[in-house]
């Protein structure tokens, strides 16, 4: 059972890796708006698709 | 996703085509519009390449209106200060506009705001309704970008000041962060409780089971003092209040349940309990936190509807010429100007002519009143159909208006405070427990002393009033989500269960039973003239007038054309048609004879015919109170109008007590007198005049469009202006007042059950295990019941 000396502790600096990666997460906003930025992927990248239809009459 | 409007209908705003702008092409499409502004709007949207917005929308877009669009005002220091804060790089402001309709309308946003120039940073919320925006000073006004805002058609208005912005999202954020370290926390306990709990024979080395002990309390104390934080400080609330109340309950099973772990880790007892500590800690910041969101949500949508334009009045100079000023800087003694159709910056004594306002914001009264020169006229009243002038006599504080609002924060403050259910129960089953803990320990101390402490310790964590804690929040964030699903947005947490208990519902009828508008209850004409006949007359004369009574002849095709029309502020209105000089409005006035209330057509001498008006009923009001009375309530009505007319409401819709003429002092005493005789009143209304009383109900309903001060002031708004929702609120009420019933019989039935069992030593660890999960989820499956939709 000498494993368990090394597993848990591994696991506990998981943990402590998770619960940053998380308050750092919190902290920088990612979370303050859940509702806008799913529609970020549907729209078109302006770039390179469809040409802007200014100049039609 | 999108929302592709009728051809015949504008493809911006979804409004009708009365008089459209030119067509425009879009995506090879003609696309019509409205007006010139939702033309501007979607040109615009199509050359800077963000056409998408009208693929991604799932509502229309709100209506563009260039009238209202001087903004400059935004750019003054006055305005920014307490909204706008200096951040590196530049300054940051959050507005807030309520013509976001989607999430498309907050992507739009983003887009549209970032092509300006000098604005660093924006990020809109639809869901709040809040734009923060970072600008360089340096390189643009405020003014700018707030102008491409409005020209989209979202009106920027000023957030309630910065500082509490900012405390609104800390608060949320503290909230995350606790749910997230429970979450992840009790993962990783329950991970070691499970080895524990597999170690049925008891064949682990206890080097091995201690080192795994204290390595889940390692784990389980941070969750129980940071995240539980909410918990315990509510408990040291609720104590110097002397009460015990939920959060004692709850702290009290987190913390026997940490507590009698780490007892038993120091002594090597049998068995230890962190792992449904912190569960119980998550599962409740969980139900606490979905509660909560749901009236974050309601109240920064009421926010949304007080949206406030920086407050600007226009001074007269000594000279004559007039410059515009925020309303702090106007001085008692000083002249303001006040254009048709704006509401008087402060009160004051009128100059120069008798006019007209609409004092409906004070006194309720929906028809507007003359007053002359040299009386007093009040700050918030609208001043309706010509430019005044006034002098100054009260500013701020000392207006009629803040005498109202400070009515209202009294109201607030002597609002009798309903016993709620929980908090009885919880005071009890506290009580009780320790009562049954100290009898345990005696039994047992005296017959066999040995296992006295470990059997107080599972009577103790066995009756952890789990599912009693869980019980009320579980149902209140099921029902708080239902109620913003039909309509209702609720912002105070314990307006569902007074409304559940509600025996009486007091209506205000400006706005509420009645939509504001005119119509024709009767004619007479003299004889020898036609009911179509005078009917047309009054249509031509009325027809271009923005007088309230107006709208009583808007529906009526218009078959004539008046010339000459001129308004008598107070009196009536007067135009030539066919040659004839007419004149409609108030009997002296147009058929000089005696005022009877009536609205008469004639040449100022002889009448022609006289007209009865009222106001036109909403759709569904009479359905609404027979709803109401068949699900026991008892209906009032209480109004500022004039007695008349509340008298013809009240029998047109068989209301038993009524009355009129009301101002808001003698509202709340009418509706104190009524809790006096110990019933627990509702209250529906939408004006300001109702916002002491609705503070001073036990429990309100406003109207969307209803006054801003009103909105904060009652419990719960309703975003369509549809009454259907006030019962289908009653009903959700009461059906989840049962549920919190049956969930606490449900909790309070377990723990006489499990106590007995515990008392006598018989509990084996799975078995606690396995009766604390089963009651929890028991009573958050019976409170998912009420997120059902069908009958409310």
């Amino acid at each position: 059972m000498i494993i368990l000396l090394l597993l848990i502790p591994l696991s506990l600096m998981l943990l402590v890796a998770a619960i940053w990666a998380f308050a750092w997460a919190v902290r920088s906003g990612q979370f303050d708006d859940l509702d806008t930025p799913p529609l970020d992927i549907l729209a078109d990248d302006p770039h390179e698709s469809r040409i802007a239809p200014r100049h039609e009459p | 996703m999108s929302v592709a409007a009728p051809s015949d209908r504008c493809y911006h705003c979804g409004d009708a085509l009365t008089t459209p702008a030119p067509p425009l092409t879009l995506d090879g499409e003609i696309r019509s519009f409205c007006c010139s502004g939702c033309a501007a709007a979607a040109d615009w949207i199509r050359d800077a390449q963000l056409g998408d917005y009208y693929r991604l929308r799932s509502q229309q877009g709100g209506r563009v209106d260039l009238s209202a669009s001087d903004l400059s005002a935004w750019d003054r220091d006055e305005v920014q200060q307490g909204h706008a804060r200096d951040v590196p790089g530049g300054r940051e402001i959050t507005v807030v506009t309520d013509g976001m309709r989607c999430a498309a309308c907050a992507w739009l946003i983003d887009r549209a705001l970032r092509q300006e120039p000098g604005i660093l940073e924006v990020s809109a919320n639809a869901i709040t309704g809040r734009i923060r925006l970072l600008w360089d000073p340096a390189l643009t006004p405020l003014s700018r970008p707030l102008q491409r805002l409005a020209a989209l058609g979202y009106r920027p208005g000023l957030a309630r000041g910065e500082a509490l912005e900012r405390a609104r999202s800390a608060e949320r954020r503290r909230w995350l962060l606790r749910l997230g370290l429970a979450g992840l926390a009790s993962l990783q306990a329950m991970m070691f409780a499970e080895a524990l709990y597999l170690d049925v024979r008891g064949q682990m080395p206890l080097p091995t089971r201690d080192f795994l002990r204290w390595i889940t309390f390692l784990i389980a104390t941070p969750v129980v003092f940071y995240a539980g934080w909410p918990f315990l400080e509510g408990t040291w609330r609720e104590w110097r209040g002397r009460r015990l109340g939920m959060d004692t309950l709850v702290a009290s099973g987190m913390l026997l349940a940490w507590g009698g772990s780490v007892i038993e880790t120091l002594r090597g007892g049998p068995q230890v309990w962190y792992d449904a500590a912190v569960m119980f800690v998550f599962l409740l910041l969980l139900a606490r936190l979905f509660e909560q969101r749901a009236r974050a949500v309601a109240s920064a949508q009421v926010d949304l509807l007080a949206q406030a334009c920086p407050a600007l009045a226009t001074r007269e100079r000594p000279d004559g010429s007039s410059e515009t000023v925020p309303l702090a800087l106007l001085a008692v003694g000083d002249i303001a100007r006040v254009a048709a159709g704006d509401a008087l910056p402060a009160d004051g004594h009128l100059l120069d002519a008798p006019a007209s306002f609409s004092e409906a914001l004070l006194t309720g009264e929906s028809r507007p009143v003359t007053r002359q020169p040299g009386t007093p006229v009040y700050a918030g009243t609208l001043c309706i159909d010509q430019p005044v002038r006034l002098r100054v006599s009260g500013i701020g504080p000392a207006t009629r208006l803040s005498t109202l609002t400070r009515l209202v924060e009294q109201a607030q403050a002597h609002r009798p405070r309903l016993a709620r259910l929980a908090d009885q129960v919880a005071s009890r089953f506290v009580l009780a427990l320790l009562f049954t803990a100290v009898l345990v320990y005696a039994r047992w101390h005296f017959t066999a002393p040995e296992r006295a402490f470990e059997v107080l310790l599972s009577v103790v964590v066995i009756s952890c009033p789990c599912a009693l804690s869980l019980s009320v929040p579980a149902a209140l964030a099921a029902a708080h989500g239902h109620l913003a699903r039909i309509g209702v947005l609720a912002t105070r947490p314990d307006a569902l269960e007074s409304l559940a208990h509600a025996s009486d519902l007091v209506f205000d009828k400006t706005g509420t039973l009645s939509t504001g508008q005119m119509e024709i209850a009767s004619i007479s004409t003299r004889v020898g003239s036609s009911r179509e006949e005078a009917l047309s007359l009054a249509t031509a004369l009325e027809r271009d007038s923005r007088h309230p009574i107006a709208s009583a002849f808007a529906n009526q095709p218009a078959t004539r054309t008046a010339t000459g029309v001129q308004e008598h502020p107070g009196q009536g209105i007067a135009g030539d048609i066919d040659g004839r000089c007419l004149r409609l409005g108030t009997a002296p006035f147009a058929a000089g004879r005696r005022d009877d209330g009536a609205l008469w057509l004639g040449d100022g001498h002889q009448p022609l015919a006289r007209f009865q008006l009222r106001e036109t009923a909403r759709n569904d009001s009479r359905l609404v109170l027979t709803e109401l009375a068949a699900s026991g309530l008892q209906l009032h009505l209480y109004s500022g109008d004039a007695e008349a007319t509340v008298a013809a409401f009240a029998s047109r819709f068989g209301l038993a007590d009524a009355a009129g003429r009301l101002s808001p002092e003698d509202k709340l005493d009418r509706v104190r007198a009524l809790q006096a005789q110990g019933r627990i009143v509702a209250m529906v209304g939408d004006g300001l005049n109702d916002a002491p009383v609705l503070a001073g109900a036990d429990v309100s309903f406003v109207m969307a469009d209803g006054a801003p001060l009103a909105q904060q002031a009652a419990d719960f708004v309703l975003t369509q202006a549809s009454l259907q929702r006030v019962p289908d609120a009653v009903a959700l009420a009461r059906r989840t007042q049962r549920v919190i019933q049956q969930n606490l019989a449900w909790a309070v039935g377990y723990n006489l059950l499990a106590l007995p069992l515990a008392a006598t030593g018989h509990v084996t660890p799975w078995i606690a295990a396995l009766a604390m999960v089963v009651s929890s989820l028991t009573v958050t499956l019976n409170a998912l019941r009420l997120t059902r939709a069908g009958t409310p």
